[in-house]
């Protein structure tokens, strides 16, 4: 028999078995699929979340005042070498009159401040942008590091606290996210298993019968293994089906409201990589529970 | 040849079915069977008859590798049973037919395919697998039920189907446990005469059963077990 024809007698089998105990098979599909819908609601509500976090860090920046009385030439020959220092995502350059300007226009500026001065106190300065692997305390401090002593540079500044600050956010975000997603995951396969293990425990005849007239582990584990993937299969794509309905009328019902829990950040659903993952999280799902599932039950024995 | 359960020889040859000292306790004292020994060659039919309880349906399952016994040893063409891990004993298995009492149908697949199981197991390509099935089902009169299931069959005939799947397969050794059981008078008959024909092509053949008019018939070989030891093992002449 050929490996096609082997495959064939395999989903033949899986199939076979969906269709000879649809309850069960229907139970366990939707097991996955709400285990996913949890899984993937979760998902979905990091990756956004990320997105906040992402633009929080943007904040994350290195202010270099630049030294009174350098041309604008010479200002810009300092741009240009900022913009190549490692860790630095963009430069601008803040002349004193827009710093002036931002000064005016600030909760902080008062015009009466500054009335007694002839000329502006405020120096030039970069607003350097971390690249997003930077934005910790470590890449802060390297490019500070490196800035110094560069002549022209008067003196560097940073939010100290608000780095660590930021630090501290996206290390516990992730940290929550691996245990919620270890805890969740854990759950999900031992009730796969018991679900699935329910529908093999009702074909144990069969399976009894297949190894009595000589079927090996392979021809035996096969269609059960092929029938869990299927079914987790179908399982993520419920759910994806699911979180997108979910998500359209989150946004119709909440509208702007969303963009405000999110830090006005544009709400985004999974991409295609991120829908190919939950679907794959569900076939993986369902194959490791029918594996888990004919251990139990010790289905391949002779 | 052994008689009595006498030691066949061992390292002999020819035998097909060899046991040794066979003995299966279930529960610590409690002998299912005990210090059984006999040979089985080529061609050749055994009946064993006895008692209900009396260990037929122990034997069988020792012999088919269902369960390991307690003490002794079983060869089973030519391979020892004890020393065989789970591939080796399922390749063993596809040498073999058999025919159980209760005829472990597959309920939800149809006639075709409970023969067809035997030989997918075996790897049979679909072409050959359809035409040795139908050739088969022929053989024990049920190719007009090949698309029905089981559980619409008759008694007689889930039997018959039972032994077209353990036969299916052209196997060197037959176990059957009562094969005539539910058949009437004329099926039985047919029923025999087709497992002798098996026997004549070579095969061993060994019917548990309790209708000694089917061993006066047939046998040309009696084992009598009682309360788990062989008491009898008379060959009888042709029929």
């Amino acid at each position: 028999m050929s490996a096609r024809a082997r495959v064939r007698l395999s989903l033949v089998g899986a199939l076979r078995g969906v269709a000879a105990s649809p309850v069960t098979s229907a139970v366990a599909t939707a097991t996955i699929a709400l285990c996913l819908l949890l899984a993937g609601a979760f998902a979905l509500l990091l990756t956004n979340m990320e997105q906040v976090l992402t633009r929080f860090g943007e904040q994350v920046h290195v202010s270099a005042y630049l030294d009174d009385g350098l041309a604008q030439v010479e200002q810009e020959q300092l741009l240009a070498r900022v913009r190549g220092a490692a860790g630095v995502e963009s430069v601008t350059l803040v002349s004193k009159e827009a710093a002036l300007e931002r000064f005016r226009a600030s909760p902080f500026g008062r015009a009466s401040l500054l009335d007694g001065l002839d000329d502006n106190p405020l120096p030039a300065s970069l607003e350097i942008v971390l690249v997003p692997e930077a934005r910790n305390r470590g890449g802060v401090e390297a490019l500070v590091a490196s800035l110094g002593g560069v002549p022209g540079i008067g003196e560097l500044g940073y939010g100290h606290e608000w780095v660590e600050g930021y630090a501290r956010a996206v290390g516990a975000v992730r940290g929550l996210a691996l245990a919620i997603g270890a805890v969740l995951a854990l759950a999900t396969l031992l009730i796969v298993a018991n679900t699935i293990r329910l529908s093999i425990y009702a074909r144990r005849d069969e399976i009894e019968i297949l190894r009595l007239v000589g079927a090996g582990r392979v021809f035996v584990a096969t269609p059960f293994l092929l029938e869990g993937l299927l079914e987790g299969a179908l399982g993520g794509g419920l759910a994806l089906g699911t979180l997108a309905l979910g998500f359209r009328a989150a946004r119709a019902v909440l509208g702007g409201g969303l963009e405000l829990l999110l830090g006005y950040a544009e709400p985004a659903f999974f991409g295609l990589g991120g829908a190919l993952a939950l679907l794959g999280a569900g076939a993986a799902l369902g194959l490791v529970g029918s594996a888990a599932a004919m251990t139990m039950l010790r289905v391949a024995r002779p | 040849m052994a008689r009595w359960g006498a030691d066949p020889a061992p390292g002999g040859s020819g035998g097909l079915v060899r046991l040794y000292h066979v003995s299966k306790a279930y529960l610590a004292g409690s002998w299912a069977l005990r210090d059984v020994s006999l040979e089985l060659e080529k061609g050749e039919i055994a009946f064993v008859t006895g008692p209900s309880g009396a260990g037929k349906s122990t034997l069988m399952r020792l012999m088919f590798a269902a369960e390991r016994p307690s003490e002794g040893q079983i060869l089973l063409l030519g391979r020892n049973l004890g020393r065989l891990g789970p591939v080796g004993i399922a390749q063993l298995r596809r040498r073999i037919g058999v025919v159980f009492q209760d005829f472990k149908l597959l309920h939800r697949r149809t006639v075709e395919d409970n023969v067809g199981v035997t030989l997918d197991v075996m790897g049979v390509p679909g072409p050959e697998r359809k035409a040795r099935v139908f050739a088969m089902l022929k053989r024990v009169g049920l190719q007009h039920r090949r698309h029905q299931h089981p559980l619409s069959l008759s008694g007689g005939e889930q039997q018959r189907l039972a032994l077209a799947r353990a036969l299916v397969n052209d196997p060197e050794v037959l176990l059957a446990d009562e094969p005539t059981g539910n058949l009437d008078p004329e099926l039985t008959l047919e029923i025999m005469d087709l497992i002798a024909s098996v026997a004549a092509r070579g095969t061993a053949v060994f019917v548990a059963t309790h209708d000694h008019a089917l061993v006066d018939r047939y046998g040309k070989r009696r084992l009598r077990l009682e309360a788990g030891r062989l008491v009898e093992d008379v060959r009888l002449g042709r029929p």
